[in-house]
Formats: C-alpha cells, sequence, structure tokens
C-alpha cells in the first residue's frame, strides 16, 4: 500500500469513528452542555437511533441472537430480515433482467428503423413522462399485493431508462463499420449481432448501472404501497410502531444490496467491454 | 528508360503491365453523374466520367481533394446511388445496397471493430460466411504474417498504431480473396514512413496476386508508386482529365523506385496537370 492509499483510508476511517461517535452520544452530550432550545432534535434517538439500538434490532431482526434461532428464520417464511432481503433481491433482479432485457430489444428495433421510431416516438415520449409512482397502485391493482406487482414496477422503470440509451447507442454507430461490415458479407442480422450491438453495448451498460438501482428503488416502492413481505414491507411495519432502529436495519441492509447489484453489473461491464481503455485493468 | 536500374534485378524476372490491354473488362462506368442536395440546390460532384479497368490493372484515381474520386469509388461499391450514367462490374450492373462478392473495399478512415481482436477482426468476414473455426485459423494465421502482424493476434485494436490498424483493415478485405479491389485513400492519414511500409506490403501482395484494383488517392507519389495507370479528374465537378501509362517494371521497391530518372519525369509531366486542378481547387474557395 502506498503513502498516499494508507493517508486516504486513515482520513475515511476517522471519519466513520467520528460520525459513528457523534450519532451514538452526540445528542446526550448537547443535552447536558447546551440550553434546551439549542439541542439539535436531527440528533434524537427517536428519528435516527443510535448505533448501539441498530446493533441490537439487526441482531433480533437477523434472528442472530442465538444459533438456533437464525438457523430457524432460515426455514421460515415469515417476513423476517433474510426472508424479506431474499424476496427483494428476487424481485429486483427479475425486474432488471426483464426490464434491460425489453429495453435493449425496443432500443435496437427503433433505433435500426427510422420509420418505426418516428411512428411511435410521441407515444414513447407521453409514456415516459408520467411519474412512475403515479402507476404504482395501479401495478399492484392488476397484479395484486404478490411478488409480480414488485417485479412490475422494477420493469417499468428500467424499461425506458435502457431503452433511450440502446436507442441512442444504435443511432450512433459508425456507418462506416455499418458499411465495412456489409462489404465483408454480412447480412442485415449478421451486421445487427457483429457490429451494432457490440458498437450499442458501451451505451447500454452506462444505462444499467443507474438502471440496477432504479429496479431496487422500484420494487421497494411497490413494497411501500401495497405488499405481503419484502424489505419495504418491514420499514412500513417499524413506520407503524415507530421503531427508528428497526427502520435503520433495514435501510442498511438496503445499502449492501445496492451496492452489491452494482458490483455485479460493473464486472459484467468490465468483462464485455474489455477492448475499451477504461477497462483495460480488468483484462 | 533503364529497367534493370529501377529494380536493381535483371530484366529477365520484370513484368511490365504493358500487354495486358487484351485482358477482359473487369469495371465499366459509362457517363457517370452524382450529385448531391446542397444548400439552395444542387452540387454536382461527379460529371459524365467514363473509364474501364481490365483485368489485373492497377488504377489509381487521381485528383485534388473534392474532385469526387470518392464519390465514384462508392458508386462502384453499390454504396452510393448514382445520380446518371452505369457501372458495371463484368457484366452485372451495380446496384446500390447490393454488395458483389467479387468485390472488396478498403475504407480511409478507420473502420477495424474496436471490440473484436486482431485475428477476430481479419477472420469476420469468413466467420460470417460460415468457414469452420479451423479452417478459419489457418488463413487468419496466414494473413497476420503477411501483414507483419506475428504476435498480435490477440490484441485489441486500440492497443495498434494507426499503420498496424489500416494492416488488419487491408488484411480483413484480402482474407476474402476479393477479384476487384477498391481502395479509398487507405494510406491517407499515415505518416510517409508508415505509409511506405505499407506500399511495399501492398505491392508484395499484389505482384503475387494480381487483383483488379482501384486505388483512391490524391498523392502523385502513391499513385506512381503502385499503380499501372492512373486516371487524372479534374477539379470540381470531377470529370476525366487525362490517362497515364505507368509503366515502370515490377517487382517494384517503393523507396528505391522514387530514385529513379524515369519517375522523376513522370512525376513532374503528371504534377504539371494535377497542379492545375489543385489551383482551380483553391479558386473557388470563397
Amino acid at each position: 500500500m502506498s503513502a498516499r492509499r494508507s493517508v486516504i483510508l486513515f482520513w475515511q476511517l476517522l471519519i466513520l469513528v467520528m460520525l459513528l461517535t457523534v450519532w451514538q452520544w452526540g445528542f446526550e452530550w448537547s443535552k447536558a452542555v447546551l440550553p434546551r432550545a439549542y439541542v439539535p432534535t436531527i440528533l434524537d434517538p427517536y428519528f435516527i437511533a443510535k448505533p448501539s439500538t441498530i446493533w441490537d434490532s439487526f441482531l433480533r431482526l437477523g434472528c442472530l441472537k442465538h444459533i438456533g434461532g437464525f438457523v430457524g428464520c432460515l426455514h421460515s417464511d415469515d417476513n423476517n430480515l433474510w426472508f424479506a432481503t431474499l424476496v427483494t433481491l428476487k424481485n429486483t433482479w427479475w425486474g432488471f433482467l426483464f426490464g434491460s432485457a425489453s429495453g435493449v430489444a425496443a432500443g435496437l428495433v427503433l433505433g435500426r428503423s427510422i420509420l418505426l421510431a418516428r411512428i411511435v416516438g410521441p407515444y414513447i415520449v407521453a409514456l415516459n413522462s408520467i411519474p412512475r409512482i403515479a402507476i404504482v397502485p395501479l401495478i399492484i391493482l392488476m397484479f395484486g399485493l404478490g411478488d409480480l406487482s414488485k417485479i412490475a414496477t422494477a420493469w417499468i422503470v428500467v424499461f425506458f431508462v435502457v431503452f433511450f440509451n440502446t436507442f441512442e447507442g444504435t443511432r450512433a454507430v459508425d456507418r462506416d463499420q455499418i458499411a465495412a461490415a456489409r462489404m465483408l458479407g454480412a447480412s442485415e442480422w449478421a451486421m445487427l449481432r457483429t457490429v451494432v450491438v457490440p458498437s450499442a453495448l458501451a451505451w447500454v451498460f452506462a444505462s444499467l448501472m443507474p438502471a440496477v438501482s432504479f429496479a431496487l428503488i422500484g420494487v421497494i416502492v411497490g413494497e411501500f404501497i401495497g405488499a405481503e413481505r419484502g424489505l419495504g414491507k418491514l420499514i412500513i411495519e417499524a413506520e407503524a410502531r415507530a421503531n427508528a432502529s428497526e427502520m435503520m436495519v433495514v435501510i442498511l441492509v438496503m445499502m449492501v444490496l445496492g451496492i452489491l447489484l452494482a458490483f455485479v453489473v460493473r464486472r459484467l461491464q468490465s468483462h464485455l467491454l474489455r477492448w475499451q481503455p477504461q477497462f483495460e485493468m480488468h483484462t | 528508360m533503364t529497367l534493370a536500374a529501377v529494380s536493381g534485378r535483371s530484366p529477365a524476372s520484370l513484368t511490365a503491365d504493358a500487354g495486358r490491354a487484351s485482358a477482359r473488362t473487369r469495371i465499366s462506368a459509362a457517363g457517370l453523374i452524382k450529385r448531391f442536395a446542397a444548400r439552395g440546390g444542387e452540387l454536382t460532384a461527379v460529371d459524365n466520367v467514363s473509364f474501364e479497368v481490365r483485368e489485373g490493372e492497377f488504377i489509381a484515381l487521381l485528383g485534388p481533394s473534392g474532385c469526387g474520386k470518392s464519390t465514384i469509388l462508392n458508386i462502384v461499391a453499390g454504396l452510393l446511388p448514382r445520380s446518371g450514367g452505369r457501372v458495371l462490374i463484368d457484366d452485372d450492373t451495380v446496384e446500390a445496397g447490393k454488395v458483389n462478392r467479387k468485390v472488396g473495399y478498403v475504407f480511409q478512415r478507420d473502420t477495424v471493430f474496436p471490440w473484436r481482436t486482431v485475428e477476430a477482426n481479419i477472420g469476420y468476414g469468413l466467420e460470417i460466411a460460415g468457414v469452420p473455426k479451423a479452417d478459419r485459423a489457418v488463413r487468419v494465421a496466414r494473413a497476420i504474417s503477411a501483414a507483419g502482424l506475428t504476435g498480435f493476434g490477440d490484441s485489441f485494436p486500440r492497443t495498434l498504431s494507426g499503420g498496424m490498424r489500416q494492416r488488419v483493415a487491408l488484411m480483413r478485405t484480402l482474407i476474402m480473396e476479393p477479384e476487384i479491389l477498391l481502395m479509398d485513400e487507405p494510406f491517407g492519414a499515415l505518416d510517409t514512413h508508415t505509409k511506405l511500409d505499407m506500399h511495399k506490403t501492398l505491392l508484395e501482395i499484389w505482384e503475387r496476386e494480381r487483383q483488379t484494383v482501384l486505388f483512391v488517392t490524391h498523392d502523385l507519389g502513391e499513385a506512381l508508386t503502385l499503380a499501372s495507370r492512373i486516371i487524372l479528374l479534374s477539379a470540381r465537378p470531377g470529370r476525366l482529365k487525362e490517362d497515364f501509362d505507368v509503366s515502370f517494371p515490377r517487382p517494384r521497391d517503393p523507396v528505391a523506385l522514387r530514385e529513379t530518372a524515369a519517375f522523376g519525369e513522370l512525376y513532374s509531366h503528371i504534377w504539371h496537370s494535377l497542379g492545375e486542378e489543385f489551383r482551380r481547387t483553391k479558386a473557388d474557395r470563397p
């Protein structure tokens, strides 16, 4: 490790320790020192909990108080922390997969056909202008409280993001490269597969990083509005009991999920785009 | 002209391009016209150009920038529709958008696929055509060594120099064994030294395989080095101006050839004619 890196790491750890310290004891300290009117209510554990109580709630929600409970939780299908995480992850992944697959397909087709793009263009712009969250209740009405409505919500959020990027990427393909492929005997289909798709892939991946986060947001919003299980449902339940520490536990789990999903997409990206200089180090 | 002095080889081994006049016509353009829509009207880029290219000829289409020479090439390749006239390859009329399997094309711009390795780039056409992997590997390996790219087979194009990338583009086309080769200023973006290297490689290949070549360039030295005949176009609108036979003996050495008296003579002769067109191009500019 170079000196520079250890300096960076030192400061990062210091900031973490300071944040945790203020979070844990800041409210009590300021209450002891400051006049009542100046005590920062934002630090009130009623709203933001405390690292110690969050840890405690984590052990309880995650059935980690004793081994037997943990094993029991893994095998039960009431909405405990692990079960809820798995459900949310699963729905996010399927929504992301369907959303990006259909977005790429639609983007490629409309990107290659100017006529079709002109015809359906206004409809796509109109649909895209609807705030996605507004139609979540409608989706739940249609698909019920189960997983399907969550997958559909994630799908509709992901689709447009990926579609627009794929469309632009398809339009930006080098015309001379297309001509070169043609002169080398490529049919329209072969050219699409061997030139347009790989060339547009950089654009597609630029949208997949935000898309995977959007998929997670979509699923959680769906779970907020109407669900039987999942991490969003856990938050709503904790809110009903005004339990900030439980909400914090779920939020932190969601953060880990978000990082994990972004990491997977990033690895896929650096493999498929290894011909681009910025991904050289991963080859 | 002393042939032996040019290449330093014995006259017996020399094959001049003369005597090929009786060979069959491969490309024939008659009354070719191309107009483009321009601001407030039409711009005539190519005006009534007719020429013929015979089997095994290496024709350089020479002219100042904007004279329509690349346009002519693109029409012959079927990449661009024409506004008038006719183009035949063998006995088939060229139609825009229809690819002729006998024709290979090398672009001026770098059109190597950056997401494919050197091997995968060169093998592209064979892969599309469904040539079995093992067979393809053998032919690609041969092409790589012919292009002097040994050791770079699994490199991605971004790690190569401009000259090496253009070698990949050249071999990607040549591996398809086109009978007719169309080249649009393929070495235009390269520095002088790299260009001479490319001339050497191209001459080695062409002098062995004798494809029919139509080569667009604005570089007189390049045209004289490579071609067996030079077709000189006028400044815009492009019209046929003159036709020169370039009968330097082969095999040619691009460096040694430039030092010969014959090269110098023909150079200044054509330069005189080309210079007039350069001046006209300049005068045209607002």
